[in-house]
């Protein structure tokens, strides 16, 4: 009578998915962070439909509504010796500033609409191209072996070492000001793309030596002897053998990489050689809330706790992902 | 902040520039001759100078906080306003400006040097009577032999303005050729038996006195090595010397045991024991510390967004001072798109220079301006040519003119790289300008770079920048400061990073109005203004530049200080400030 | 083994090779940053800009160059800065060190506390909901920005409750531990708290991780067959076992810290350390302080990775073969 006995097996993939669907906190986290996705996505659609403002365009003498009187966006100080201005504060009104304005009087709500587009972006675009180079690299490093093996091994070993921020502020203060030129492939100075290569870049080896370990441990293991016995072809084996094992491994560092990104995007931002002005993320909003951090915190707090929140939700996902994924999870009965 | 380093700069190519044509005639003595210049004092801050010596106030710690230290300590080679305002109460030359606050501290008096030099030779000799009995703070006494070392010392360890100020002494060009061998002692004949020093130079130059009264020319021992010395700190006559300096965390200052006071008016006595200036707060701490009492003055330019609590909450520590100085927008005029005058014309007429004057604070720090010299300048004439609506003075800006102007020079769609210091304030105004350029028809990119590089960056014509924002603060009254300095085309030099002439503005007609304007300087002063006027009108209409604003400056003190003096050569007087 | 050793060390010397010369590449060849006229001085005249260039062996080819800023650094140790003429840059290495170390160190010790008791607990109270409490915290701690969590800190002790509840809190700043110690803890303390949020949480996170799995081993089964009771088993076996690979981790961690990852934190706190040091000249394009700082904090790094990588061949044999 035991049902598993007469049910045909659903396969590793098939099963992780399945267990991935009961846990309830992979279902939130999912959901949560394809809200936030969703929502930053529609940012034009606020900017234009509801807040009526353009995000990307200063307004320092410019004026909305609050309470139904007319306000400057950025306010002179009238009392004692009448110096600075004070950008306006949250007005929780969708239409008027919601969360009010910033430094050049643009409306903070948008811009973090915005700006959450950008880092997610850059995020998740610079953690899935680190993983597939690094999983390319490592299987390629771990399988051949030899030399190959060395040289690769070594170049990790040179980009691990050199400090991450470090690698990172060097190569943004170089090419931001002059923009990369490989051969026929230009990027401009201002492109997002740069931070995304940057970023990949500089974390291929902290994926890649991983999937290297496993791949070795891979080699020389019985079902590897027998492709090899049967006279199967390098490329059939990476493609049947390898690649199916590593894949796991590559899927749980997927969301982990899109968040350590994302911080690193923002904290490069924040020194100011991330994203650059007229392009905003989170990591700028925060560089932009600092000069304002005394007088209206919301607009360094609102991209801090966004990006915490995304952060935590990748997070979760890594890790329900990995228990999804990993058998030996079942037998601790790990949340 | 840019400001000071310019100002230094702008004495060495606005002396040298005067000298051409401000010229003859006998002995250059005192302040430079600036009639009718109603040059407003600062908004009640600064009294008037302290009637003497209060010994009650003498004592206590002096803390100053800034962001980052500013580079070698040797003040023959240092260039920034940061450490001048310590040189000025350690070091002396022969001759220094008067350290007091007001009109009065563009006076030069002498200091080492008994008194005034006698001129004689067509204004080629300097006669001077050292003054006996100074000590430096190691306790060796002050002699001929060291003021002789100390000029060329100047060659030997390449200083900034060696071949630019001092290149008029006898002997210098052989020193440029090979410093190591500088041998001034043909130029400069001292008499030990007699302190007698002698200056001869190769041609008049009325100029020279303030050329000997900036930290450059400072007299330091004989025994001091001939190459930079870094963080090393070396001897001085003055009030204080310098104990301890490491550049990552602080620079301390103590009371030098051999200093007697030889003259109140060069190098008084100051009041604090010890003056420390500790280093590595962001501003924004810094102006926290200072509120909590923790730090007592900040040299960085405050951020905007504690403005507001200083002018109230701490008013009575907040001193605002008028500047002639303005901030501008140069554009480059030789590649594109602004190498055509429409485009440059619609950035005029877009630019709401009251929006920069909020970022830069308010309008109670800052003021807009559309003529090239600032007003309450020598040569100021009231005029805008890029106001809607017209009118004698900024007011509003015409966003459809400007669009319009764009539409037909054909340079809309181009890409402009907006180049400005990656600080709060010159980011945000930088900013402002990208949105601006974008919102008249332009793809518009800002690039912030580090305050330390800017400036040299954005004249090096190699790196074709389009447009900037940059700084000018005057060294003393002269409209030639301004306009000759920054327009004419003996300021261009490509390639290179003093070419300052930013906007690379060569135009024949206009240089050959300016060297009248020099020439006829030297007759009547209120005529060459006048032409000096006229020139500035004549430029604006090519508008190379965007003037934008004229600034104030605010210093923010702590409740334990007192006895704030503003001198408009070095600021805030530094060691005449009370702790106790 | 000695072998093994051997071939590690030789490759660290050549990673530090290649890092040296790609942080010369990157900087010395950037065009738009002359270092003769920034050094020179503003208005410099060509004179004078020849002779500094000249001086600083600006003007002989890229690899001279380079072997000459090694001799500098390494050989006759005067390498000066760029920007503060005359201010040799090793001594500010060696001033700058002893406060990273003290961040670290302390930090360290705070964050590997917290993970232990945090990651103990959390796996002894599994199926419960302190368990994943706990883990949430841990999470939410490794996604804090930490320069943004400084920043807060700030406002909050030196501003906005600075009369109030915290008027205890010194300013912001460094003061050395011969000086006064009780200062240096104080002003340490926010600091060292700040940067342990961060790595308790994944330090937390792993040791549960470790331990759970460690439960499930022959050795625990064998130990509870005994008698022993659950805490016993937890503390004495399972923990002892699970700190190995925290340990090697930790290892990494540190040797990176020390090196300067935690530039962020010293920016915010504004303590001189090498992280701010290192900062400071990226930011001013101070070459030679650039080359130091990057090979110091490299170096570090690698050691730590050489050091774990040797220690673990030292106990596991088949990872000498790898």
């Amino acid at each position: 009578m035991a049902p598993s006995a007469t049910a045909p097996a659903r396969g590793p993939w098939r099963t992780a998915l399945a267990d991935l669907v009961r846990d309830w906190t992979a279902v939130a986290s999912f959901t949560v962070f394809v809200l936030v996705v969703a929502v930053c996505l529609l940012a034009p659609v606020y900017a234009h439909y509801i807040a009526h403002t353009d995000p990307f365009q200063s307004n320092i003498s410019g004026t909305t509504v609050v309470n139904g009187k007319t306000v400057p966006l950025l306010a002179p100080t009238t009392t004692g010796l009448g110096l600075g201005v004070t950008p306006i504060g949250p007005t929780w009104d969708v239409h008027h500033y919601f969360l009010g304005a910033d430094n050049q009087g643009r409306d903070v709500m948008a811009r973090l609409l915005y700006g959450g587009r950008n880092s997610l972006m850059i995020g998740v675009g610079s953690a899935l191209i680190c993983c597939i180079v690094a999983a390319l690299l490592g299987v390629i490093s771990g399988y051949f072996g030899g030399v190959v093996d060395t040289v690769l091994n070594w170049f990790f070993d040179v980009i691990w070492a050199f400090p991450v921020y470090l690698l990172a502020i060097s190569l943004s203060v170089v090419l931001l000001t002059n923009g990369l030129r490989l051969g026929p492939l230009t990027v401009g100075a201002g492109s997002l793309w740069l931070p995304v290569l940057i970023i990949a870049a500089v974390y291929v080896p902290y994926v890649a030596r991983p999937v290297r370990g496993q791949v070795l441990a891979l080699r020389g293991r019985e079902f590897i002897h027998a492709s090899i016995g049967i006279g199967g072809s390098d490329a059939r084996i990476l493609r049947r053998d390898v690649l199916p094992n590593v894949a796991p491994m590559v899927l749980v560092f997927l969301p982990l990489m899109a968040a350590i990104n994302m911080l690193t995007e923002a904290a490069l931002s924040f020194l100011s050689v991330g994203v650059q002005p007229p392009n905003a993320s989170w990591g700028t909003i925060i560089n932009d809330g600092l000069g304002l951090l005394y007088t209206r915190p919301v607009v360094a707090i609102a991209p801090g706790l966004m990006i915490v929140i995304t952060a935590v939700m990748l997070n979760l996902l890594g890790d329900s992902v990995r228990s999804a994924l990993d058998p030996k999870a079942r037998l601790r009965g790990a949340a | 902040m840019k400001h000071p380093r310019i100002a230094a700069a702008l004495v060495s190519v606005a002396l040298l520039s005067a000298t051409a044509a401000c010229g003859s005639g006998g002995g250059a003595s005192s302040a430079p001759s600036a009639p009718g210049t109603s040059q407003s004092s600062s908004s009640g801050s600064s009294a008037p100078a302290a009637a003497g010596y209060n010994p009650a106030h003498a004592g206590g710690t002096l803390h100053l906080v800034a962001n980052a230290a500013a580079g070698t300590l040797d003040p023959q080679i240092n260039y920034t306003l940061q450490y001048r305002q310590l040189y000025q109460a350690s070091f002396d030359g022969l001759l220094a400006f008067h350290k007091t606050a007001g009109d009065a501290s563009f006076t030069v008096v002498p200091d080492l040097a008994a008194a005034m030099p006698t001129v004689t030779d067509g204004g080629k000799t300097y006669t001077f009577q050292l003054r006996p009995g100074i000590k430096f703070s190691n306790g060796q006494p002050l002699t001929t032999k060291d003021v002789v070392a100390s000029f060329e010392r100047i060659f030997k360890v390449s200083s900034p303005t060696a071949g630019t100020f001092y290149d008029g002494i006898v002997g210098a060009t052989a020193c440029l050729k090979t410093p190591a061998t500088c041998d001034l002692s043909k130029g400069i004949v001292a008499d030990p038996a007699t302190g007698a020093i002698v200056i001869h130079l190769t041609a008049s130059d009325p100029e020279f006195p303030y050329k000997l009264s900036v930290p450059h020319a400072s007299i330091l021992p004989a025994s001091t090595p001939g190459k930079d010395q870094g963080s090393a700190p070396i001897p001085g006559t003055g009030a204080y010397y310098f104990a301890s300096y490491d550049p990552n965390r602080a620079l301390t200052m103590k009371r030098n045991p051999f200093f007697k006071v030889w003259s109140a008016d060069a190098e008084p006595q100051g009041y604090p024991d010890e003056i420390i200036q500790t280093f590595g707060l962001t501003v924004e701490d810094e102006v926290t510390a200072v509120e909590n009492g923790q730090a007592d003055w900040v040299y960085d330019p405050l951020p905007a967004d504690r403005l507001g609590e200083i002018g109230t909450k701490y008013e009575s520590r907040a001193h605002v001072n008028t500047l002639t100085a303005m901030f501008y927008a140069p554009m480059n005029v030789n590649i594109p798109p602004f190498n055509n005058l429409k485009a440059r014309q619609a950035v005029n007429w877009a630019i709401d220079r009251s929006a920069m004057v909020k970022i830069y604070g308010g309008s109670n720090l800052a003021s807009p301006v559309c003529t090239f010299l600032p007003p309450g300048f020598p040569g100021h004439v009231d005029s805008c040519d890029y106001t809607a609506g017209g009118g004698a003075t900024w007011s509003a800006p015409d966003l459809a003119k400007a669009k319009q102007l764009v539409t037909e020079s054909g340079t809309a769609g181009q890409t402009v790289g907006v180049v400005v210091q990656s600080d709060d304030v010159n980011k945000q105004l930088g900013e402002y300008l990208q949105s601006v350029l974008t919102q008249i028809g332009y793809k518009a990119v800002l690039k912030p770079i580090s305050p330390n590089i800017q400036f040299t960056y954005i004249q090096n014509t190699n790196n074709k920048v389009q447009i900037s924002i940059s700084s000018w603060y005057q060294d003393y009254p002269a409209a030639s400061d301004f306009l000759h300095v920054l327009l004419s085309c003996a300021s261009i030099h490509p390639g290179t990073d003093a070419s300052i002439n930013i906007a690379g503005f060569c135009d024949k007609g206009i240089d050959g109005q300016m060297t009248a304007a020099l020439t006829t300087e030297q007759s009547s002063m209120t005529q060459a203004n006048t032409m000096w006027g006229q020139i500035d009108h004549a430029v604006m209409a090519q508008a190379p530049v965007a003037p934008l604003f004229t600034p104030k400056l605010i210093d923010f003190t702590s409740t334990k200080v007192s006895n704030y003096e503003f001198s408009k050569q070095f600021y805030m007087l530094v060691d005449q400030l009370w702790v106790k | 083994m000695i072998r093994f050793a051997a071939r590690r060390f030789a490759s660290t010397v050549l990673v530090l090779f290649a890092i040296s010369v790609v942080t010369f590449l990157i900087f010395f060849t950037t065009p738009g940053v002359d270092p003769a006229a920034r050094i020179a001085g503003r208005n410099a005249d060509p004179a004078t800009l020849a002779q500094v260039r000249h001086e600083f062996g600006l003007d002989r080819p890229l690899p001279v160059r380079y072997l000459l800023m090694m001799d500098h650094l390494l050989i006759k140790q005067d390498l000066t800065s760029y920007v503060n003429r005359g201010a040799a840059v090793i001594p500010q290495i060696e001033h700058a060190a002893p406060v990273t170390l003290s961040l670290v160190i302390g930090a360290a010790v705070i964050w590997m506390l917290l993970a232990t008791v945090i990651g103990t607990a959390s796996a002894a109270t599994r199926g419960t909901l302190a368990d994943p409490v706990m883990m949430a915290v841990g999470v939410v701690g490794v996604s804090v920005p930490t320069y943004w969590l400084g920043e807060v800190v700030n406002l909050l002790t030196q501003d906005k409750w600075h009369s109030g509840a915290f008027s205890w809190v010194p300013p912001l700043g460094y003061v050395p531990l011969t000086a006064n110690p009780v200062q240096w803890a104080l002003h340490l303390l926010f600091p060292w708290l700040t940067l342990a949020v961060l790595y308790a949480g994944i330090y937390a996170r792993v040791l549960r991780g470790e331990i759970l799995e460690a439960l499930n081993e022959d050795y625990v089964r064998t130990a509870r067959a005994k008698g022993l009771s659950e805490r016993r088993v937890l503390i004495a076996h399972a923990l002892r076992c699970s700190l190995i690979p925290i340990v090697s981790l930790f290892g990494l961690d540190f040797g990176a810290l020390v090196g300067g990852a935690a530039l962020l934190n010293e920016v915010v706190f504004g303590l001189p350390g090498l992280g701010l040091l290192t900062y400071n000249s990226l930011q001013n394009l101070d070459l030679p302080v650039i080359i130091a700082s990057v090979l110091y904090a490299a170096f570090f790094i690698v050691l730590a990775n050489a050091v774990v990588d040797i220690v673990y061949a030292a106990i596991d044999p088949r990872v000498r073969r790898a």
